[in-house]
Formats: C-alpha cells, structure tokens, sequence
C-alpha cells in the first residue's frame, strides 16, 4: 500500500493491551486520512451518548496519505473525539515532527481508549508499545515534557505530544501540545487528561512510500516554487498576526466579549508593528516552505509564539491594549496547555458578566475588561481549577448556564465552542459557517469568510446565495485536513481538486478524480454531521448567540450593521437546502445512500476489528 | 463631463474664426484636458443643446465635430460677423453665443441665460464692468440687425443693446450660479492658456488615500499615503500613482498590470476590488492588504 501503512494501532489504557488491527482500503480511500479518516475511526469508536471523559470515549491520533511525502507543509496529524466542550465532534489538526514520526511507527491511526490507573506516558517504537509511569511529569508544562521524557530515552528522534496542567485537570478547553504547536479547539487535551495519560512518545523508522516518486517529486517542487511566491506572502512575512490592522479596519475584530468590532487601540497591537517592536525569531513547521510562526519577544526574555487568534482572543476581546500582556498570556496558555481562543473568549464573558455584577467572585479576581493583572491571575486559576477558575474551566456556555439568568446572553459560543476571531455581523457568509459547523464556532473546519473578504459577496448583508459557498468552503476544507495540506497552501493551487487528485493518485497509486475527492470532502463532512445527530444535535444547536442577533455593531465601517434572527435563518435554510438535508438540518437517507454512508456503522467502512 | 443631458429647444453657436494674434496659435486648436479646445467645448454644450454651429474663418482648418459648420465670408471680420452667421445658419429661434476659447462653460449659468430670453431679444451677463457678448443669448430675428451694423462698419455687438430688448444679467445674479464667473473666462496670450490649464487640473484633481496594511506597510514604512488623481481616475491610476510615491512596492505589491497576485484593494472598507478598471472617488479611502485573511 502506498500514502497508508493500512494499519491501526489500539492502545487500552485501562487493560494496558494494545492492539494492532488493519484498516480497510475501502475506508482509506472515502475518508482519506487526518480529519476523515479520524472521524470514520470515532464514528465506529465512541458508544453511541458517550460521555466525553468516559474511558470509552476514544482519542484518535490519525495520520494522511501526504505526511512524509516531502509535500511542504504536509507534516499534520488530526485529532479526533468526543468533546467535552461541545458534546459533539472534537476534530482538531496539529503539525511539525509529531506528525512525521506518527506515520514512521508505520500506521494511519493510533486510537486510545480507557484509562490510565495512575499518570501515564505512552512510548512506542515501531511495533513496541508501552504504558509507562508519568507521576514524576505531573504539573509540568507540554515543553518540559518533551525535553524531561527526551531526556530519559535514549533514542533522540522520538517525539512527544504532551498535556499541560490544564489537560490534567480535564479544563475542557485543554490542548494537545508537541513542539510548541497544539491540537487547540474542542479540549482533546482535557479528553486525554482524563485518560491519566499525560504524554505519547513516538519513534519509528517505518518507510514512508509512495507509488510513483517521480511524479510526486514534481508536484511537490511545482508546489514549494508556488509556496514561495506572493501567495504567501502574508504568512512569510509578517505571519497570521497581519490580520489584526486589517480586521479592525474592516470592522470584523471582535473587541471586549464582542460589544464591538474596532478596537480603539489596535495599532500598539497589529502585526506590522509588532514585527517593529517585538520580533525575535521566525519558525517553521517541519516540511514545511512558508514558516508563517512568528516568535516575538516576552517580558521574561524569553520568547512567544503568536498567532493573530491568539493576539485577538486575549488582547482586544478582552480589552488589552498591552502587547507584552498579551505575549505573557499567550506565554501562560502554552505552559498549562490551554486553548487561546476559548481562554479568551471565556474570560471575556467573565469580564462583562462581572461589570455587569453577574458573576459572583469575579470582582475578587479584578476582571474587567482591559485588566492585565486580573487577566494574568485568572489564566493559572482556570487551568489549576482554582476559586473561580473552576467554573471558567467549564468554558463559557457551562459557566453561563451554572451562573444562569442574564449571564447566558454574553456567553459568546456555538455549541459550546466559543468563537474565533471574525465578526459574523459584518462577515455574513462567516456568521453562517460559524452557527453550522459540526464542530461549533470554528473558522479552520470552514473558510466561509473567504467569500466575505474577496467581493465575492456583499460581506455586511445576508442573502440565501451563502449556503452553497458554506458548503462548498466546508468541504474544501474537509478534503485539506484529510489530505492533510496546510489551509495556508491553499491559495497556491489553480484547480484545487483536480491538483490534488492528481497528487493523491501519484502517491497512493489509486486513480482519484476530482470528483471523487470532492465527493470525499462532503461525505466527510456529512460523517461528522451524522455523528453530531448521533449524539443529540438539534436544529436549535445550529445557530449564533442572541447578542449577535439583536445589537447592531457601534463603531467602524460597519457601523449599524447587524444581523436579524430571521436573515440568520433564511441563510440556514440555504445552507440545509445546498447541503441536500431537511429542512430542520438533519442528513436525509437519500444523501446517505449517495455518499456511501447508509450502513456506516454496520457495513460499508466497518473495521475488522 | 456634465451628466446632465437635459436639451434645450435652443441652438449654439460657437465663434471660433478670431485672429488668435496675442495666442500665437490657432485658439480653437489648443490641447485642453487631452482634446483639441473647440471639441472640448463642442462636447460640453452638446450636453443641452440638441443644435450646435461651429462659425469659422474661411479655409479654417478643425478637426471632425458633430456639429453644423458655417463660414464667415471674409476673414476676421470680428464678432458681429460671426454672430451674425451663427444666428444665420441656426435653424432655432434662440441661440447661445460663444467663443472657441471658453473652456469653463458653466450650463446652469447657460441655462439661466437661456431662461430669461422669453420677454426679450438678448440676454447678455454684464461682469466686471463690460458686456459679455460672446457669453449670451440671441433671438435669430436680430440677425438683419447685425448685418446693418455690419453694413454700416459698427464692428463691436453692444451697438445692438440699445435698439432691442436687452435683458442685463448683473454680476450679483451671475455669481449666485457662477460665483468666480468662470464661465466667462476666456484666453488671449500663452500665459491666460497656462494659467487655464493650471486652473482646470486643480478643479479637476480628486484627493483619495490609501491606507496600506501587512507586507505593504512593513516595506513603505508608512501607513497612509495621500494622492491627488485626475477626475475619473482608476485603481490602476492610484496604483501608478502610489508605485511613483513608493517605488519600494514595485515588483513586491504592485505591478505593471495592477497589484500582484496575493494582494488585493478595498474601497472605504466595504468593496474588495482588484480590476484595474474600477473607478474611484474624491475622499475615498482605498486599503491595500493581502488577499488571504485566513489565520
């Protein structure tokens, strides 16, 4: 088999078994790998209504057919499982050597179950797999796990994904954490925090192979040249943080818990001057050409990544105007293992609900908006469940609900998820791909903001044209994070699915159309739906919080503008109505019946387990 | 150019025979706003007036207009000639009169003129000081009035004044439509030209700035660029005009056929636009970021 190894490793930590079992060509081929092929695995995995930090809730590491190929940017692996922020699907992408080094131990897929009886470290080389103690690694950070089980082997290629202390106190925002980058959204960390299991260390030296390297070998230069050009320029040059002048500019920077859409003071805190003022180091993913990570320069000497997420989520929706506060912040985050923009968006709603005098405790902490010290103090107490940390660990939407009453109408998520960094009031195709998508308020499982920003469309009204470039965006994406191929690469091909086709084909040595690769895009993402009304979704869940839908935004261009209930449904109804579903947003068998899914569970794509 | 296409049931009757002695050159040759001066006039009455006479000197060479041309029949014979044919050769009862050489016609100021004729056989704008015969309406039935005088060698028009129904518009009434009697300027030597010239960019210029964000800001080292265009101008003539200010962008943002491939425009943060043919506005504010706004 070329591009897969056609293999599966299941470790159980509650029996300490591990298991390798094969996986199904037929599989690989209709979910591809990454997000698809880790969705298929939870699908199958989790018992129906599992409780996210149950054993039983699987965590899914799984590789893709580019990794290792020498594609740039290639080098990802998805995560995938129940999430106990959303109760939904939890799919979320990491990079660099991690991902390299899964697909050496020779698999597609590692699947976790169970649970550890005291903390523990996974290690596996090639076809050795063991459990090993990890009660010394307690309380560390991501990155002193690395270096301290680094240290202790002796193999120096191994690679560690690690949780921080947030993970290990089930914070449901917690990440993932290898070489500094996370599997950010939807708490996997907190997932694999109540499995004891604080750390994977992977080493393998399985061959990567490819059915036609020659072939191969041109694509990927073709693409590394293009990689290389203007396309990117952006994400060479200044990295994501470039975003925030332009977004406040353009009225789409969400500001203190989303009240408004400009920040008075974003230039101290725009990327452009940041390059100016902060600048340490720029990095790269492994593989990878672009190297949009940017490292600028901490208080402490030190130095912290930043991404425009991240800048946004704990600088302006939390009213900070200070970049060194916001790089000390995102500097915390990392340590405990937390995501930045549930952090952020959390926080932001602790700061309003506590102007509002709605949330007792709160003023203990200080926690207003613009705040450094409060800000500062309340990340460590959230991710060590601390007084008031506690119940902010519980994310937004469980907070508001535990505070109840008017608390509820600031808490700023989409099942749960609490929202990223594009207005949906002056972003009107966003707002719809942020109340459909099956992983809650999430701008990578979709880039409906694209049509916003290219004149596409009318980016301050709603229309019924936008659920058909919803869809289109989702499953675009659901293909890149199959394949996997960095979002930031996207812009880089002329034909997307017919490049890609051709490149899947070269390296697997499977004859991929463009249809059927675009075709994989849907039933992926339909497979995500479909687990998502397995678990409870409600035509109810797919929608936006009620201050979206009932203030108009005070300031900047799109001043005025705001975005009526009734225009949100009218663009859902589109949505449903391109996706080929019912009108209250549920798959009809018909489409499952086209896409391959109708036996999903029991037939088709069933393992062999 | 004026957008109004209201017409008149009234004829024009442009005079474009004069010596142009102090000029040097044939006046109605004059390249003014990229066009000879007679067609640039021709083009702006041709806004109401369904009926325009161009009265030149005989063997007086023009370039191709949409208009009706008479001939004076001896050279230079003056004003009261040329009125005289213009009148003739109209087929309306009611002619606007001017020269070849009055590059700001304003068509309210006309308009008004041209209302004000119904009780009378002349209206004609007194401004500082003097008549304006080659700025004002005629009733057709003066002609044989003005051949008399031609007759009688009375070469200057206000000799007509007195024997018809002259209605005097006073500077008070012309300002309130024309407040620097632009309408009236005309242009004898080299230096009243230059002076015109000058006079029209700067009326005609339009203010716009642009805002740069990202790779294009971190290389110009500014954030706000102000630019003074033509009427009527492009992106593609905001983005020459901005490479001229910042060659640091050449090959790196912008390039011979617009913004280069990663990079887009927004107009006053609501229009993405990248067509070099998009035309901009007085006052508007056009942002030059990239044209991915994933992160």
């Amino acid at each position: 088999m070329h591009g897969f190894h056609g293999r599966l490793l299941h470790v159980d930590l509650s029996t300490g078994q591990s298991v390798w079992h094969d996986l199904e060509q037929s599989r690989l081929r209709a979910f591809l790998g990454g997000i698809g092929l880790g969705t298929s695995l939870l699908y199958d995995y989790a018992p129906p209504g599992v409780e996210p930090f149950s054993p039983a809730n699987p965590l899914i590491f799984a590789s893709a057919p580019l990794v290792g190929t020498g594609l740039t940017t290639t080098a990802k692996f998805a995560v995938v499982t129940k999430s106990p922020l959303t109760g939904f699907i939890a799919d979320s992408l990491s990079s660099s050597y991690f991902a390299l080094e899964l697909k050496r131990i020779g698999l597609d897929a590692l699947i976790i179950t169970g649970r550890a009886a005291a903390m523990a470290y996974i290690f596996i080389e090639n076809e050795k797999v063991e459990i090993r103690a990890a009660e010394h690694l307690r309380g560390k950070s991501p990155l002193e796990c690395e270096s301290l089980i680094r240290g202790e082997l002796d193999v120096p290629t191994a690679r560690v994904a690690a949780i921080g202390k947030a993970g290990e106190n089930k914070v449901r925002f917690a990440t993932i954490s290898n070489e500094g980058r996370h599997a950010g959204r939807g708490g996997v960390g907190a997932v694999m925090g109540s499995k004891n299991l604080k750390a994977i260390t992977l080493c393998g030296d399985h061959a990567i192979s490819v059915a036609d390297p020659a072939g191969v070998d041109k694509i990927a230069g073709a693409l590394r040249e293009r990689s290389l050009g203007s396309l990117t320029d952006k994400y060479r040059k200044i990295g994501t943080v470039a975003n925030l002048a332009v977004f406040n500019r353009l009225g789409t920077l969400p500001t203190r818990n989303f009240q408004q859409s400009t920040f008075d003071d974003a230039d101290a805190l725009s990327g452009e001057s940041l390059t100016e003022n902060n600048f340490s180091r720029r990095h790269g993913c492994a593989a990878c050409t672009i190297r949009c990570e940017r490292l600028f320069k901490a208080l402490d000497g030190g130095e912290q990544r930043l991404e425009y997420e991240t800048l946004f989520a704990l600088g302006p929706l939390c009213g900070i105007d200070n970049p060194a506060v916001v790089l000390q912040a995102a500097q915390l985050c990392d340590l405990y293992g937390l995501d930045t923009i549930s952090t952020g968006g959390t926080l932001a709603w602790a700061m309003e609900c506590s102007e509002r005098g709605l949330l007792p405790g709160a003023e203990e902490l200080g926690l207003k908006f613009g705040q450094a010290d409060a800000l500062l103090a309340a990340i460590p107490a959230i991710a060590e469940g601390r007084g008031l940390g506690a119940l902010l660990a519980q994310g937004s939407r469980r907070a508001a609900i535990e505070i109840g009453g008017e608390s509820m109408h600031w808490a700023m998520h989409v099942k749960g998820l609490e929202l990223p960094g594009y207005e949906p009031r002056s972003l009107k195709t966003m707002a719809l791909g942020l109340a459909v998508s099956p992983r809650g308020a999430c701008h990578n499982r979709s880039g409906a903001y694209e049509a916003d920003f290219s004149g596409e469309v009318d980016r301050l009204r709603a229309d019924s044209g936008r659920g058909v470039l919803v869809a289109g965006s989702e499953d675009f994406a659901a293909v890149l994070d199959s394949l996997i191929i960095c979002k930031f690469l996207r812009k880089c091909f002329t034909d997307f699915y017919s490049e890609s086709a051709n490149l899947l084909s070269k390296v697997t040595g499977w004859d991929y159309s463009s249809a059927e690769l675009e075709r994989a895009g849907e039933r992926i993402h339909n497979l995500k739906k479909l687990f998502n009304m397995r678990e409870g979704w409600r035509t109810e869940h797919d929608w936006l919080p009620p201050r979206l839908l009932t203030e108009t935004l005070p300031t900047g261009v799109a001043q005025g503008i705001g975005l009526p209930a009734e225009e949100l449904r009218e663009m859902i109804q589109s949505y449903y109505q391109a996706r080929g579903w019912d009108e209250f947003g549920f798959i009809t068998e018909d489409k499952l019946k086209q896409l391959g899914l109708s036996g999903v569970s029991g037939s088709e794509f069933q393992l062999s387990k | 150019m004026e957008r109004d296409s209201t017409t008149v049931d009234a004829a024009a009757v442009i005079l474009a025979g004069g010596k142009s002695s102090r000029m040097g050159r044939p006046k109605a040759l004059l390249l003014f706003d990229g066009e000879p001066l007679i067609a640039h006039v021709v083009r702006k009455l041709g806004n109401i007036f369904p009926e325009i006479i161009v009265v030149a000197a005989p063997d007086q060479e023009l370039p191709p207009l949409p208009v009706k041309l008479a001939r004076d029949d001896v050279a230079y014979q003056g004003p009261v000639s040329g009125i005289y044919h213009g009148l003739k050769a109209s087929t309306r009862e009611i002619c606007f009169v001017t020269s070849c050489d009055a590059p700001f016609l304003n068509l309210a100021l006309v308009s008004h003129l041209l209302s004000q004729i119904s009780d009378f056989d002349v209206v004609v704008p007194f401004w500082q000081e003097r008549f304006q015969p080659l700025h004002a309406v005629y009733r057709s039935s003066v002609a044989p009035l003005l051949k008399d005088q031609l007759e009688r060698g009375e070469l200057r028009p206000i000799f007509l004044y007195d024997k018809v129904r002259t209605r005097k518009i006073d500077e008070c009434e012309i300002r309130r439509l024309d407040p620097e009697g632009l309408s009236l300027l005309n242009m004898n030597s080299p230096a009243d030209y230059d002076a015109a010239l000058q006079l029209w960019n700067k009326r005609n210029s339009i203010s716009i700035s642009v805002e740069l964000f990202g790779v294009a800001r971190m290389l110009a080292k500014t954030q706000l660029v102000s630019l003074d265009l033509a009427q009527g101008a492009t992106l593609a003539q905001v983005l020459s005009a901005l490479a001229e200010r910042l060659p640091v962008l050449v090959g790196r943002v912008i390039t011979s056929e617009g913004l280069i491939s990663g990079y887009t425009c927004n107009i006053n943060g609501l229009d993405f636009v990248r067509a070099p043919s998009a035309k901009v506005s007085s006052g508007d504010k056009i942002f030059i970021l990239s044209a991915d706004a994933g992160g």
